[in-house]
């Protein structure tokens, strides 16, 4: 019954067979649709569209630098059995460069106007919205000559500065991306083992750059919306949320396309057990993290710092309830559901839990970014046009996502042809 | 010889240890035998073999949930013990009620005395150590450990199982066991070699001398809790043992003694010439302190004056127990201006404030008024006769205020020596903040602000008594 199986590609099917020449344009039709439905439902209101956008832009970001890092670690940890899941992370990977046109409607209403989605970018900007608290603090600083906050800040949040950094941002993920899937790809066809150890060595620095990217990164487009605020636990949480995020979303690919028959002998119930494992440690490590900002900030009780958290715990405007139910629904639930082996080694319920971990994973940006446009003044409205907007938006950006995933896969093969550790990953066993 | 108990008469089957000599033979014989139906069964590698649960017929482990549950309990016990300690309250009463090992209601900046942010990461230390022990211990529990003798390692045979061999054990409790049977169907499925496991039953009696010296043992173990337990409630009339003899009596000589003869009593030596053991100071010496001979500087007392007179303050310290108590202050050895050498600027009005506000805010109030944190809470607590205080001053008191009564130079030796009630802050502060403080000081009082209540305030303190020296330190708080 135990049988070593030889380190070969099985599958009758390991490339998209020519589905994408229908289903890229239907993607990019359905994304250009749902976006543009979704700015004119918004009445064409630029500043609640952008919101709105910056949530599903931060989520298609996330699970595609999250699947950078799936990418970077296994190389730096010398993984052998994710080997026949890679592909598919590198191609996510590969979207980066891409996702920059996505991007642009963020930066360029930003540097041609003293308006768009960051208050920094306003006149007055940091205390026009602040709390009343926040207002006195900054306005009772004990020696008059002390610069107010935002002018220091304003050093590092502007305009110009702030273009400069995504470019440097999309060229270090743009880079690593190109670099991991240009060498597998090569490495399909030649098999040169070197291939590998080349990966290996670009891995360890580009880790440090990725790191630095993420950090900095993560500030600039969801921190940064709330200018005054301080935590320097926030870039882990994003980075929580990436990971887990991609985890998700490989899975999800994984088991659709075997589903579609597909890639049906290389993944096998073992790896959806192993990334079933690591969703539910990057559940933990969300929520650890969370929960670290959360109480370093209560704890403190300092003003700058609480203002932030006070306004989503309110119950009243109902920025609370979310809080609950993202503390509920992307800690305990999946914390619990995720625990047991027979839950990891069940394709169909696993097929639930990636969907359901997107899902959180989406309101947990929603919850970070929303709030602001309604501290900024703005209302949001729950009424049906722009519940319908916002669903627009979402249904919109995840088709281009999908366009964008579709366009860069193409026929390229979904999994690594001839890896030297494809034998340890397809003969992968948990204990 | 392969086993030790071979001709022993009192000894057990335990089962039969077949030996393999490679993996895959082996995997291959567990399969046969979970298929010939035997359950009870385990087998040796020396390292782990991939499928060889499901080949053995092993089931999931329940431990799992075992940890599972201990966590969950760990919840509970690491939540209720903090609510336990902190003193939180069921329907209005609190364990600090309790009349043996009470909770402490801590008031930690402002929190509520349960609050659930800051009780998660006690809770969460306590979940992963229990769910740590569950696991240990659990599985301990789970494979009957520890065991301290297995009949196993009584075959030689069977010390190769580190190495490069494979075995399988048929144990001999299995119902389908049957010894000649077994060892036929191990030797069809390809067993290299089939050896007895024997469990040796001969005597396992503990010698009889065993049982009384471990009695003995415990009891004299119990001597030194016993004894430390009697002297923690015991008075002792004996000097205490010194531990570090040679610090405790050091090889030196005490200030101003006479060095000891050092040598024969009929040919005294000493240990210097003219028997003294403390030396000269060096040519050149500078006394500490000796440098600050300006009067008005240092003291705040006129150059006139400067070698009659000693400050009140002083003389409180220095001659409380054998000088005159209630000797006449003269008021006008006070210098009532400035001593030179200090400047009263902007600067040093912005130090005096700052130094003032650290120092002198917390009894007499950031405007003077006398209404410090610390004043407040000693009034409240000595209205209630729970401690002796004398009220701090208003600095707008009439006499305070009056430069007649309280010249500048006063003012810096009550700073400096502490008056009534008040300690001396010469250590704390330098002399150039002092005087920075005695020009913040007045210019406080000629900003003259009034406080809220001030008539109210002005009663008490005349109830009170303004000018009488307080003899007795004043007592701390105390609580009860």
């Amino acid at each position: 019954m135990h049988e070593t199986r030889p380190a070969k590609i099985t599958s009758p099917i390991v490339d998209l067979g020519g589905a994408h020449v229908k289903l890229m344009p239907l993607a990019l039709i359905v994304g250009a649709v749902g976006v543009g439905l979704a700015y004119a439902l918004s009445q064409f209101q630029l500043q609640r569209f952008s919101y709105i956008y910056l949530v599903n832009f931060a989520f298609v970001l996330t699970m595609c630098i999250g699947s950078l890092f799936f990418v970077t670690i296994s190389h730096l940890t010398r993984a052998g059995w994710n080997v026949t899941l890679r592909r598919i992370a590198e191609l996510y990977a590969q979207c980066l460069p891409v996702l920059f046109i996505l991007f642009l409607p963020i930066l360029i209403p930003l540097l041609l106007s003293s308006d768009g989605l960051y208050v920094w970018n306003q006149g007055g900007w940091s205390m026009t919205h602040a709390t009343n608290d926040l207002k006195d603090t900054v306005a009772n600083l004990p020696l008059a000559d002390r610069p107010p906050l935002e002018q220091m800040k304003a050093a590092y949040l502007n305009k110009g500065f702030f273009a400069i950094r995504w470019v440097i941002y999309f060229c270090i993920w743009g880079g690593m991306a190109t670099f991991f899937l240009r060498t597998s790809l090569k490495q399909d066809t030649t098999g040169d083992k070197k291939l590998t150890s080349w990966m290996q060595a670009f891995s360890a620095p580009a880790m440090i750059l990725f790191a630095a990217s993420i950090v900095f990164s993560s500030m600039d487009l969801l921190m940064s919306l709330e200018p005054l605020w301080f935590s320097t636990m926030f870039p882990v949480y994003f980075f929580a949320g990436s990971v887990l995020s991609s985890l998700a979303l490989i899975t999800l690919t994984s088991l659709n396309l075997q589903r579609s028959g597909r890639i049906t002998d290389e993944v096998t119930t073992e790896h959806y057990h192993d990334m079933g494992k690591l969703m539910f440690g990057f559940v933990v490590f969300w929520g650890y993290i969370a929960f670290s900002q959360f109480m370093l900030i209560w704890y403190a009780n300092i003003p700058e710092e609480t203002f932030w958290y006070e306004y989503r715990m309110d119950l009243e405007n109902g920025w609370g309830i979310l809080s609950i139910i993202l503390l509920v629904g992307h800690l305990f639930v999946p914390f619990l559901f995720m625990m047991g082996r027979t839950m990891r080694r069940n394709k169909n319920l696993m097929f639930i839990a990636t969907i359901y971990l997107l899902v959180m994973h989406w309101i947990d940006l929603y919850w970070l970014v929303m709030p602001q446009y309604a501290r900024a003044g703005g209302e949001i409205g729950f009424g049906f046009m722009s519940v319908l907007a916002d669903l627009a938006c979402t249904v919109g950006i995840i088709g281009l996502f999908m366009g964008i995933f579709f366009l860069v896969t193409r026929d390229k093969p979904l999994v690594t042809l001839q890896d030297p550790r494809l034998g340890e990953a397809l003969n992968h066993e948990v204990h | 010889m392969a086993n030790e108990t071979d001709n022993s008469n009192d000894k057990e089957l335990v089962g039969l240890l077949a030996q393999f000599d490679d993996p895959t033979s082996l995997l291959a014989a567990c399969n046969n035998a979970r298929e010939a139906g035997y359950k009870k069964m385990d087998a040796f590698t020396p390292f782990p073999v991939h499928g060889i649960d499901p080949a053995l017929g092993i089931k999931r482990s329940f431990l799992p949930f075992i940890v599972l549950a201990v966590a969950l309990g760990a919840v509970c016990v690491g939540l209720g013990m903090q609510f336990y300690t902190n003193g939180g309250e069921i329907g209005g009463v609190s364990t600090d009620q309790s009349p043996i090992f009470p909770g402490y209601q801590f008031l930690i900046s402002g929190k509520p005395h349960f609050s659930l942010p800051a009780n998660i990461p006690v809770t969460f230390e306590v979940i992963v150590l229990s769910s740590a022990f569950a696991t240990f211990f659990g599985m301990w529990i789970i494979n009957k450990l520890p065991r301290l003798s297995n009949p196993l390692h009584r075959v030689s045979r069977f010390k190769r199982v580190t190495n490069d061999k494979f075995f399988l054990m048929l144990e001999a409790k299995d119902e389908k066991f049957d010894k000649s049977d077994s060892e036929a169907e191990l030797n069809q499925w390809g067993a290299v070699a089939i050896e007895e496991v024997n469990q040796d039953l001969t005597d396992t009696k503990l010698p009889a001398w065993m049982a009384p010296m471990a009695l003995i043992g415990a009891l004299l173990l119990l001597i030194p809790p016993v004894a430390i337990f009697s002297a923690y409630g015991a008075t002792n009339t004996k000097p205490r043992l010194h531990v570090v003899p040679d610090m405790d009596w050091q090889h030196k000589f005490k200030t101003q003694v006479l060095s000891p003869n050092v040598s024969d009593p009929d040919t005294p030596e000493y240990l210097f010439a003219n028997r003294r053991a403390m030396r000269q100071p060096v040519e050149g010496s500078v006394r500490f302190g000796s440098l600050e001979t300006d009067s008005e500087m240092f003291r705040g007392i006129k150059k006139d004056f400067a070698n009659a007179s000693m400050t009140v303050g002083m003389k409180k310290s220095m001659l409380a127990s054998t000088g005159p108590q209630d000797e006449e202050e003269n008021l006008d050895q006070w210098i009532t201006g400035f001593p030179e050498g200090f400047e009263v600027n902007e600067t040093t009005l912005a130090r005096g404030k700052e130094r003032f506000n650290i120092y002198c805010s917390v009894c007499h109030g950031y405007a003077g008024n006398g209404d410090g944190l610390v004043n407040q809470r000693a009034v409240a607590l000595a209205a209630n006769g729970q401690a002796t205080w004398t009220a701090a001053k208003s600095l707008h008191d009439a006499v305070v205020k009056d430069a007649s009564k309280n010249p500048t130079g006063r003012i810096y030796d009550t700073i400096t020596n502490g008056r009534n009630n008040m300690g001396p802050y010469k250590d704390q502060i330098p002399v150039a903040d002092r005087w920075a403080i005695v020009a913040y000081v007045k210019a406080l009082q000629e900003t003259g602000i009034t406080p809220v209540g001030a008539d109210a305030a002005a009663e008490a303190e005349a109830a009170t008594e303004a000018e009488a020296p307080e003899l007795e330190a004043a007592e701390e708080e105390k609580e009860e």
